[in-house]
């Protein structure tokens, strides 16, 4: 299978679910920053949880289905159109060869993440093929994807993506007639991140600390995939000694010189000085993923045991949802 | 065993941080180093990786993995934790066992173009700055900013100088520059404020290679001057 990009959009990258194996040579984890949406795209059509994706921000772009296609997408910031009507999310689609596809902005999100059936076909760079942009490593060349890029997906194929392949292929847009529910992206209330108490967080005044559990914080614009920087009240410090550098990860809440929080995300730095306020629930990181400049969040306090606990119950629930799927196909 | 005072942390659902103190010293890095040989002599299941810095060792780990592991404790935290508290972790020897390893840098000129400035800084010929760099013994503390940049301790501090008031809008990969009391290696052309006396031949990083970094925590460095001719010969 392969798609030509027409358009590519604001930044449009390949994605895995990151690279865990080289953080003591300074190698971030990079990967879907929307690991979930990430999964679901793969989980829809039968692909293992580490096949590759595109991951799209926002939409403005469009691509070509070179050959008949099966994809699935899901995530946020666009629909899929072709033909004249929007394409459902989390679910197999099969596209017939020559079709074009349209991905046109919606108002909720930022990020989509588009499978195929095999998962997309780039070389494998330190256990991953997640696109690593500052040092120009691992997805398609190590750069983002442009216009007339040619991406193929591999030519293995899970027996249940086949066995899907097989009932869907026709000459027409087809898609499965099950998908998975939306309510697997969202927890109940979106604009509440859960987070438990960083090791620095006694370094900081009480009401900052206060102020941080009852203040919205906004997305400011110069968020991006290493970091989300948020505005609102400054939190200040009670202790001002410095802090040696050690290792921080996507969900660190760090707070700056001058009293800003910084979110790091996926392409995050592997060590930090900075003191950490806070660490973002893991469950909790996909809606990070989606929020947009000038949106408002809150934050809730959970302890550490309990963030292990939304873990596993969200392993065990996509871990069952994909039992289904191999029992539909 | 770890001693009493050391404190262990929950970084994320899949990573601790031990703490061996908050100072830059060649006894924490010792500390450091000994509790990742005993790690990675004895891996418990679930285990992905470990991250070295100044004082700290951070362990990754797969949550669901350690769970169901035979570890004993109600989470993976706890389960981590008990092994890391648990884990015998060899007297810390005399001999060090470190790897030497030797930098060849081409010091001034267009390689170097901060050579002069760092000289008067330090009220120092150009020759004396290449001296006192390359005759000093470093040590990799850790490795971290951007993939391969090696935070290395040990330079002598007649060189200190501060960063340039206006970073480069790109330093080459290879350079070799001073910043206050350190000295580093940039891995990647990127943007930097460092004080650039010289440049290596050698690749600080390559993704395709399959250990990428060419150095790791707790290696020893020292640097070799080379004529300019050599640097271009690319036998590295």
């Amino acid at each position: 299978m392969q798609i030509k990009i027409l358009r590519a959009g604001l930044h449009t990258s390949i994605q895995d679910l990151g690279r865990h194996k080289f953080l003591s040579q300074a190698v971030p984890v990079s990967g879907a920053m929307d690991p979930l949406s990430a999964r679901i795209a793969n989980l829809a059509i039968g692909n293992g949880d580490t096949d590759a994706l595109i991951e799209f921000t926002y939409g403005n772009a469009a691509f070509k289905c070179e050959t008949d296609v099966l994809l699935a997408y899901a995530g946020g910031g666009c629909n899929l159109v072709a033909l004249g009507s929007i394409l459902p999310s989390r679910r197999a689609i099969f596209v017939p060869a020559g079709t074009v596809v349209e991905l046109v902005n919606n108002e909720h999100g930022v990020r989509t993440y588009l499978s195929v059936a095999g998962g997309w076909d780039v070389e494998n760079v330190l256990g991953s093929r997640s696109t690593y942009l500052p040092a120009g490593f691992g997805g398609h060349h190590g750069r983002l994807l442009k216009k007339d890029d040619l991406l193929s997906s591999c030519s293995a194929m899970n027996p249940s993506t086949s066995s899907l392949l097989h009932k869907l292929r026709c000459d027409l847009l087809r898609h499965s007639t099950w998908g998975i529910p939306q309510t697997f992206l969202r927890p109940e209330n979106a604009k509440t991140v859960r987070i438990f108490a960083g090791r620095e967080i006694t370094w900081f005044q009480g009401r900052s600390v206060i102020d941080l559990l009852a203040e919205p914080f906004t997305i400011d614009l110069r968020s991006n995939r290493m970091g989300i920087l948020l505005k609102g009240q400054q939190m200040e410090r009670a202790v001002t000694k410095e802090l040696l550098s050690t290792a921080v990860c996507p969900g660190t809440v760090q707070v700056t010189g001058d009293g800003e929080m910084i979110l790091l995300m996926a392409d995050c730095q592997t060590t930090g000085g900075y003191p950490r306020i806070a660490q973002v629930a893991s469950v909790d990181i996909p809606l990070c993923a989606q929020l947009k400049p000038m949106e408002e969040i809150s934050f809730s306090l959970i302890d550490h045991n309990e963030a292990e606990h939304l873990f596993y119950q969200q392993e065990a629930e996509l871990k069952k949802l994909s039992q289904s799927i191999r029992i539909k196909l | 065993m770890i001693d009493q005072e050391t404190e262990i942390y929950a970084l994320s659902e899949s990573s601790v941080t031990v703490v061996f103190g908050d100072e830059i010293s060649s006894l924490m890095a010792e500390k450091v180093s000994a509790l990742n040989s005993a790690i990675h002599n004895a891996p418990f299941h679930g285990l992905i990786t470990t991250v070295p810095a100044y004082a700290t060792l951070t362990v990754y780990y797969a949550p669901e993995e350690v769970f169901y592991s035979g570890l004993t404790g109600e989470s993976a935290y706890q389960k981590v934790s008990g092994y890391l508290s648990a884990l015998p972790v060899s007297k810390l020897s005399k001999e060090k066992s470190t790897t030497l390893i030797t930098i060849p840098v081409c010091y001034g000129g267009t390689h170097g173009p901060d050579l002069e400035l760092v000289a008067r800084h330090c009220m120092l010929t150009t020759d004396e700055v290449i001296k006192l760099h390359a005759s000093a013994a470093y040590r990799v503390y850790m490795i971290g900013f951007i993939p391969g940049f090696a935070y290395m301790g040990g330079m002598d501090t007649r060189l200190s100088t501060p960063r340039k008031e206006h970073p480069r809008t790109k330093v080459n990969a290879g350079s070799v520059g001073i910043a206050g009391n350190q000295t580093g290696i940039y891995p990647l052309d990127i943007p930097g404020g460092w004080q650039i006396i010289g440049q290596t031949p050698i690749q600080l990083f390559n993704a395709g290679r399959p250990e990428p970094s060419f150095l790791k925590a707790g290696d020893t460095v020292r640097f070799k001057p080379i004529a300019i001719d050599e640097f271009q010969s690319q036998t590295y």
